[in-house]
């Protein structure tokens, strides 16, 4: 993300992680537990962040911890978990397993065939980095490259897409 | 731009609400009738959802690294040790 490189970001987990995991303990919970949510709850921090739709009434900290709460708390009484955000193109995840299951097997896919199509669209749809950023970062010809690359990345994956699902049916 | 990639920009407009409400409404209409485009743009957005899975997948990543990191810092290591003791 652009707005808060590791250093700040290992700040932030430094002072907050121990606090939730003092909640999480005295309420019978594990380590690990107490990782996952709180994990759950610097995602969602983050991409609102990066959306600019995060509208803090206290400190980042309070604001951490008190998503980390309700994940747990969720977790805890058996409930749904905590829903992340639609970040970009409100494109909800599939609520079916079936679905679910299939695009993790079509991402474990397309890691192995086009990991660097993958991390140029991570950059410009979830960390909403500029065209020239992105073509410093990934060795293009300026914007103009960038875009066309973009694209063609976008295509490679959606044609993935149809002939996996082609392939399913 | 060829055309391929011209139509990959406007669904992307399209799937991140970019175009003005006329635009949007005219591709809605294409859409109805073009069966092989609405095919592409359910594809499109099934992209745009893989990358954020990825994405995700990637930053819980970093979040464990930086856990891993944290653990090696005897103030921090001591602190969830004495929290779970």
């Amino acid at each position: 993300m652009p707005t808060h490189n590791d250093h700040h970001l290992t700040a932030l987990y430094r002072d907050s992680f121990p606090d939730f995991a003092r909640l999480v303990h005295r309420r019978g919970g594990s380590l690990e537990e107490a990782k996952d949510c709180f994990h759950d709850a610097l995602l969602i921090y983050l991409e609102k962040e990066s959306a600019g739709t995060l509208h803090l009434h206290s400190s980042p900290k309070g604001y951490l911890l008190g998503i980390a709460r309700v994940c747990w708390l969720r977790t805890r009484a058996g409930g749904p978990v905590l829903p992340l955000p639609e970040n970009f193109s409100e494109t909800p995840d599939p609520e079916d397993e079936d679905g679910q299951e299939r695009e993790e097997t079509l991402l474990r896919s397309l890691q192995k065939t086009g990991k660097k199509c993958l991390d140029l669209l991570k950059a410009f749809y979830y960390d909403h980095s500029s065209l020239q950023d992105i073509a410093e970062k990934f060795g293009f010809n300026g914007r103009r490259s960038a875009t066309v690359q973009k694209h063609k990345c976008l295509e490679k994956v959606r044609a993935e897409i149809k002939t996996e699902l082609c392939a399913a049916n | 731009m060829r055309s391929e990639l011209n139509e990959i920009r406007l669904i992307d407009q399209y799937l991140l609400r970019q175009l003005p409400a006329a635009e949007a409404h005219a591709f809605e209409a294409r859409l109805l009738c073009n069966g092989p485009l609405a095919e592409r743009v359910e594809a499109q957005r099934t992209a745009h959802r893989l990358v954020r899975l990825y994405a995700r997948k990637e930053e819980r990543r970093r979040f464990d690294a930086i856990f891993r990191r944290l653990q090696a810092e005897p103030a921090f290591a001591h602190q969830l040790k004495t929290i779970f003791a």
